[in-house]
């Protein structure tokens, strides 16, 4: 068999003949490419590889020679027997790849709509397979906006509903009330005109009692005297006539002066009501109306639910913006040209053409359907088409008139094919669930079935199987295979299934404009018209797709009939929390960190939100009504405008807040900061210049200064460090803080802080006598400080300094309850807040006055003319104020911190001038090392703990973070590694082209960054850095340049390019930064460093290629100490090199080698505040750590993958509480000791 | 750089899965149309116990053109000079696209068997050879158990 093989194989290519063409000597090879190869086209002829016969070439070339008809016969029944695939290319002919311009068997990709062979098809494919995990990733990283969204929207629904109860119970509350008053106040009226009908009732019967009683008195008065009083019967006396004819005189007079006050009963009752009846039950009939936008106003900013507005528009429309680019990328990465097309079918782009083409060479290089959908991982709309297409009559023969209309319909059809597939479509979005799609169900199941790999492959060019020719088939495979989909779907869903067909049609017509960006290209007419087509189109088909797609018309109806009663609410609802979810950094967010003011944030924040805008609800609005359209548009205007106008406010504040010197932005802080150091270490200079002629007229504070400089033992060093510099961290946190509770007034302080900082200095200093230790005013100072635990020295505790903050307290109460309440600085605290910067800057001259000596002046203000000359654009003014600010330290430091918040160097004079004095000043400068360190190392020796005895001790991990992958919290090769703010762990996940950060125990916290090279972009970042007031400094490797980033992550700025020239990288690796903010760069394939200032200005390089003193080979990663010793990992030369900044080697140690002190290829460096060095033996897969000269210390760790153990180092760093972070690159973790 | 041609492929899975005894050629990892290839000298010559370091790379149009071979070790042979160019006919104009690597190599090894001193390449080599064989072949002994033994 094996000979057989042989025979069988060309003994040009060692496969199998391809068209074995016979020479004449007998010997047969295949005729491209290996006869083609062997021709010499000069003498036309052909030598045979076996037994060298030259042949000449027949007329036509090599394919004029014969086929060796039995070989290909032999072929054949080889196949057979052993069943194996045929050539895939047989029968086909080369061509030359439209890619690398080989000659090969081509074919068509998607990818780049060329005529490719398969190598270069592959690269495609890889790329394409590639870019879907990337932007899957994305999506990954993007969907918890999503599910916020979702949990918002939950969260709305259930406000609206406790909403929509609470005014419920509100109306039937107010029913019932007024209910209660209409029924009580009818039965007091009834019951007044009650009593009072009967009161008058009884006295109008009384009345008549009376009168008829009367009357019948005086009647039978009248009878009696008629009777007899007028006959002589002498009966009657005259006395009792007397009597009669007084009492029938009285009678008279009663009758005559009987008056009966008629007025008084005929009064009439009558109902005054207080309002006018109709407007009262007009009013009672409106008595309330469901007001939606007070209900807004109510709810707000909570639930935002009825509020489409929101703030930050700018920002949640690019996050739009980019969502939809994702979505289009997303939908071009699955090839699904169908999909894409739709803008540039609607555009008036020819129909029949590239869909067409696409089509069959996607779909159609077998040519028929069938073959497709067995095939092609996606359903799409040039095949459904071309199946109408193709099947037109046998389909449609009912209505047979409408064929000639089927082929302008199909370009219509085809949008809605897709929307009409079985495909669980987003209803926003309209993004399909590919798992429903059958072609990817098909593929799935193939995968189950042990043959490929993810089910979002793209679509795979169609295997060429030689499939033996089925029948087109279509009919009753589809049915069968939608049958099997349908209920595949109904069991996902649990979908209703009915045949109404206009619920069928109408979510297709709907969904096809949905989908169209602009709707009015679609006339209803047309709409209508299509619909009823497509309806008969449908019909017919099969049943199956009948049951099957009304369960996707009410899976699409529903979200839409619930939008489009409330459409804008609804939507906007859906884009609110998007916006205020999703956006990484979201105004409020940015407002807090960066900005102060958030009084008036709200409004500012109630204002834009109206307007939100987003691509999804314009598309719906735009369905529902034309008007809506133009409405949001203004509305978009409009915001944008507000927003623009906030950032502008921002701005304004920013540079108002620069103009007053108030190092109000982080930036600021830090340049205050460093320019207090800088200027301290300017103090430095000037005393030592001027030791001999020691003033005695000199200020405490001088003086406390001077005795600083004159008793330099390391120690004291160390700690003088800290005191100096124990303030500045906190101004990092606290004006961050302020920014977030107060406004402008919020920084001042920090001037002060300088003076009371520095006359508690003096204050120490001046309790002991010089002849006293100056390690003991230290000590001193160190315990007071533990005791009182401000956060002052403890930058990481917020809470405590919240509370304590000088800040955020009454000031001057504070100060004087630290006892510095007697320097002359307190008084100024005592005053506005506001104020007082200003104050303290007047107050500076005068405190220069007295502790400043004229030679100081002279001195700086050279100094201060070289900035002055080298950046100065400044008004005369403040030209006056940087020469005063030469003589006197708070004066300079806020000179230099405006000069500073320009992004002006200060170092650069001091540091890296060439001054010999400066160099060694700086080393020894107590100004210098990080104050993040410092701080660490008062805490540590307060814990009493030697970082050296820690040191000594590690080995035990105490805990790892990630493990392979792209989700949060997961890494994939991750490189460099650095501490941030509040212990804060940085990660450049390099291979995921993103930084992480977690907190202090490795819980994560955001991420940033994605793969491209734009702005904000990585391309396999390799180190991380974190300046003092938190902003991120990377090193993005494949793109040769460093980027900055806010301590939001927020882009702020990026420099260098390719290159070997000053400022350009090759490869850039491991970055650091120094306490005053320079940045420094491991060039690792321009073997050297390079130092920049933050802002991106080149200040200096050193080394190059080699391995002599002073000479790096790959340096990969740089670490700067306290002491402004510059530590890189010279990878290639197995040492670690320490230089100055001035670039000048101070030491270095190591060498190749598995001992003790040994590297191979040493990666990470970190130095932690007390010197000690902790280096990442890559080679060695160990940790070993120095002390600060360079003694080894210790060493820990070996190859592996379990806790403590490492494969392939890369970055470490150091935190202030002596842990030790190191990158475990192949485990893809992070292990913390 | 395009992608490699499947005959290179398929040869180098052939050479690593049945080496030919004697012959060992690895591809380089950075570069798989270079090999690193090690001969043994073939017993009953001089060469014999000795083992020759070559060095084999596979140009662009390989296999319409012969690969490129030379000895790194040093050896005494009339056909191979001292810089290790191999003066081998297969290598130069008899090569044919039949031929293989494997094929190229035994050619070489039989080459170290029989020295031909009349197409000499190492003209001084090739002299003695045929003035003073012995000396030569003792020569070569030498050469090989200083050059090709000691690793």
């Amino acid at each position: 068999m094996e000979q057989f093989e042989q025979l069988l194989t060309c003994a040009i290519c060692l496969d199998r003949y391809r068209n074995p063409k016979l020479l004449p000597c007998q010997h047969s090879f295949c005729m491209e490419p290996c006869l083609e190869g062997l021709v010499d086209y000069v003498r036309r002829q052909v030598k045979c590889p076996e037994c060298r016969a030259e042949h000449r070439i027949p007329y036509n070339g090599v394919q004029g020679f014969p086929t060796n008809v039995t070989l290909q016969r032999f072929l054949e029944l080889h196949i057979e027997i052993t069943g194996e695939l045929p050539d895939p290319t047989s029968g086909q002919i080369m061509e030359r790849c439209n890619v690398c311009s080989e000659k090969a068997y081509c074919s068509f990709c998607s990818h780049c709509d060329k005529k490719i062979c398969e190598e270069c098809k592959g690269a495609h494919m890889e790329i394409l397979r590639r870019e879907i995990s990337r932007i899957n990733n994305q999506i990954r990283r993007g969907i918890h906006r999503l599910q916020d969204t979702l949990s918002l929207v939950e969260k709305n629904t259930q406000n609206i509903q406790t909403n929509c109860s609470s005014v419920g119970e509100e109306v039937e509350e107010i029913y019932r009330r007024l209910n209660k008053a209409l029924k009580d106040r009818t039965e007091y009226l009834r019951g007044e005109l009650d009593k009072y009908l009967s009161t008058e009732l009884r006295s109008l019967t009384n009345l008549k009692e009376n009168l008829e009683q009367e009357i019948s008195n005086i009647l039978s008065n009248c009878d009696l005297a008629d009777k007899h009083m007028n006959e002589n019967v002498d009966i009657w006396d005259d006395c009792e006539l007397m009597d009669a004819k007084e009492i029938f005189l009285k009678t008279v007079e009663f009758i005559r002066n009987f008056e009966y006050e008629n007025s008084d009963y005929s009064r009439k009752v009558r109902l005054v009501l207080g309002h006018d009846p109709n407007q009262l039950v007009l009013h009672v009939a409106g008595f309330g109306d469901l007001n939606i936008t007070n209900a807004n106003s109510v709810f707000g900013q909570s639930s935002s639910l009825l509020q489409p507005p929101v703030p930050g528009l700018m920002r949640s429309k690019s996050d739009h913006r980019l969502a939809s680019q994702f979505r289009q990328q997303e939908e071009r990465g699955y090839g699904e040209r169908g999909y894409g097309d739709e803008d540039q079918v609607l555009s008036g782009r020819k129909f029949g053409e590239r869909p067409k083409s696409t089509g069959e060479s996607r779909y159609g290089r077998g040519g028929d359907y069938g073959d497709d959908y067995d095939h092609d991982s996606r359903p799409t709309r040039s095949k459904y088409s071309s199946r109408f297409r193709r099947h037109p009559t046998t389909e449609n023969d009912s209505d047979s008139e409408q064929t000639p209309r089927v082929r302008f319909n199909e370009h219509k059809e085809r949008e809605r094919t897709l929307d009409t597939e079985d495909v669980a479509k987003g209803p926003l979005s309209g993004i399909t669930r590919l798992a429903d799609s059958p072609r990817v169900m098909k593929k799935m199941q193939e995968c189950e079935s042990g043959k490929t790999k993810k089910k979002e492959d793209p679509p795979k060019p169609p295997e060429p199987k030689v499939v033996p020719k089925r029948p087109p088939p279509p009919a009753v495979r589809q049915v069968s295979e939608e049958d099997e989909i349908s209920r595949i779907k109904k069991q996902n869903k649990g979908a209703t299934t009915s045949t109404e067909t206009t619920a069928e049609m109408r979510p297709a017509a709907e969904d096809r404009q949905r989908k169209t960006p602009v709707p009015e290209a679609v006339s209803s007419a047309e709409e209508s018209e299509e619909s009823t087509t497509v309806q008969q189109r449908k019909t017919p088909t099969k049943t199956a797709a009948a049951t099957r797609r009304p369960s996707d018309a009410t899976h699409k109806k529903s979200p839409r009939s619930a939008s489009s009663d409330s459409s804008s609410t609804e939507s906007s609802t859906s884009s609110n929390p998007i916006r205020t979810t999703g956006a990484p950094f979201t105004t409020e967010e940015v407002k807090k960190k960066i900005l102060s003011k958030v009084e008036p944030t709200p409004p500012v924040r109630k204002a834009p939100s109206p307007v939100q805008n987003k691509p999804f609800q314009s598309r719906f609005l735009q369905n529902k009504t034309s008007t809506a359209a133009p409405q949001e548009d203004d509305e978009v205007e409009t915001s944008s405008e507000e927003e623009t106008e906030t950032e502008e406010e921002s701005d304004e504040e920013t540079e108002k807040t620069d103009t007053k010197e108030i190092a109000k932005s982080d930036i600021g802080a830090l340049l205050a900061r460093s320019a207090n150091a800088r200027d301290n270490s300017v103090e430095n200079i000037r005393r030592r210049s001027r030791d001999d002629t020691d003033s005695p007229s000199r200020t405490r504070y001088t003086s406390s200064r001077e005795r600083e400089k004159e008793e330099p033992p390391k120690y004291t060093r160390t700690r003088n460090t800290t005191v100096t510099e124990e303030e500045p961290p906190k101004y990092g946190y606290t004006s961050r803080f302020l920014n977030k509770s107060k406004s402008s007034a919020a920084i001042p302080p920090e001037e002060e802080d300088h003076s009371s900082r520095y006359s508690s200095a003096a204050d120490d200093d001046s309790k002991y006598p010089t002849s006293r230790s100056r390690y003991m005013a230290m000590k001193e100072r160190r315990q007071r400080l533990a005791r009182s635990r401000s956060s002052q020295q403890f930058g990481d505790e917020d809470e405590s300094e919240e509370a304590i903050s000088p800040t955020s307290s009454n000031p001057s109460a504070y100060l004087a309850s630290r006892g510095y309440g007697s320097s002359s600085s307190a008084h100024d605290l005592a005053r506005s807040r506001s104020s007082h910067a200003l104050k303290s800057r007047d107050n500076s001259p005068d405190r220069s006055a007295s502790s400043a000596t004229e030679k100081d002046g002279a001195a700086l203000s050279s100094w201060a003319r070289y900035l002055k000359s080298k950046y100065g654009n400044r008004s005369g003014t403040k030209d006056k104020d940087v020469t005063s600010s030469v003589s006197t330290p708070s004066a300079s430091s806020s000179g230099a911190a405006r000069r500073l918040s320009l992004g002006l160097p200060l170092r650069s004079s001091t540091e890296l001038a060439s001054s010999d004095d400066d160099s060694k000043n700086m080393q020894g400068s107590p100004t210098t090392p990080t104050a993040a360190m410092a701080v660490a190392g008062i805490a540590q020796a307060v814990a009493g703990t030697t970082p050296r005895g820690q040191y000594l001790q590690k080995c035990e991990q105490l805990f790892q973070i990630g493990s392979r992958g792209s989700e949060a919290g997961c890494f994939t090769w991750p490189r460099g590694v650095a501490v941030g703010p509040d212990n804060t762990i940085v990660v450049a996940d390099s291979s995921n082209h993103r930084v992480q950060v977690f907190d202090a125990n490795g819980r994560f916290l955001k991420e940033f960054g994605q793969y491209g090279n734009k702005e904000g972009e990585f391309d396999c970042l390799a180190g991380v850095a974190v300046n003092r007031i938190g902003q991120y400094i990377i090193a993005d490797r494949y793109n040769h340049r460093i980027q900055v980033f806010d301590p939001s992550g927020r882009f702020l700025r990026a420099f260098g390019s390719q290159g070997t020239a000053d400022g350009r990288f090759n490869y850039p690796w491991g970055i650091t930064t120094d306490a005053l903010g320079f940045i420094y760069v491991c060039d690792k394939e321009n073997h050297r460093v390079q130092v920049f200032q933050s802002d991106g200005t080149f200040v200096g390089k050193f080394g190059s290629m080699g391995n002599k003193e002073g000479q790096l080979e790959h340096p990969h990663y740089i670490a700067v100490s306290s002491t402004n010793r510059v530590v890189v990992s010279d990878s290639n030369n197995h040492r670690i090199q320490i230089f100055d900044v001035n670039g000048k080697v101070l030491t270095s140690f190591g060498s190749e080698g598995s001992e003790e002190g040994q590297f191979k290829f040493p990666r990470g460096v970190a130095v932690d505040d007390q010197g000690y060095i902790c280096v990442a033996d890559s080679g060695n897969n160990r940790i070993q750590i120095f002390s600060p000269d360079g003694t080894f210390l210790r060493a820990f760790g070996c190859w592996g993958i379990g806790k403590g153990e490492f494969k392939g180092l890369e970055g470490v760093a150091m935190t202030s509480n002596g842990h030790i972070l190191v990158c475990d690159r192949e485990n893809h973790r992070i292990q913390v000791f | 750089m395009a992608a490699l041609p499947r005959r290179i492929i398929k040869e180098t899975q052939r050479l690593m899965q049945e080496p030919v005894p004697g012959i060992s050629a690895v591809p380089d990892d950075s570069n798989a149309r270079y090999f690193h290839v090690i001969v043994t000298g073939p017993e009953d010559s001089p060469f014999e116990g000795g083992l020759f370091k070559l060095e084999l790379f596979l140009p662009e149009d390989y296999p319409m053109s012969a690969p490129k071979v030379r000895f790194i070790t040093k050896i005494y042979h009339p056909n191979i000079d001292r810089l290790g160019r191999i003066c081998l006919d297969i290598l130069k104009d008899k090569w044919s696209p039949a031929l293989q690597i494997r094929t190229v190599l035994l050619s070489i090894q039989a080459l170290l068997s029989a020295p031909n001193p009349d197409d000499p390449l190492a003209n001084d080599v090739a002299e003695l050879w045929k003035v003073n064989e012995s000396e030569a072949i003792r020569n070569a002994k030498e050469w090989t158990r200083r050059y090709a033994m000691d690793n």
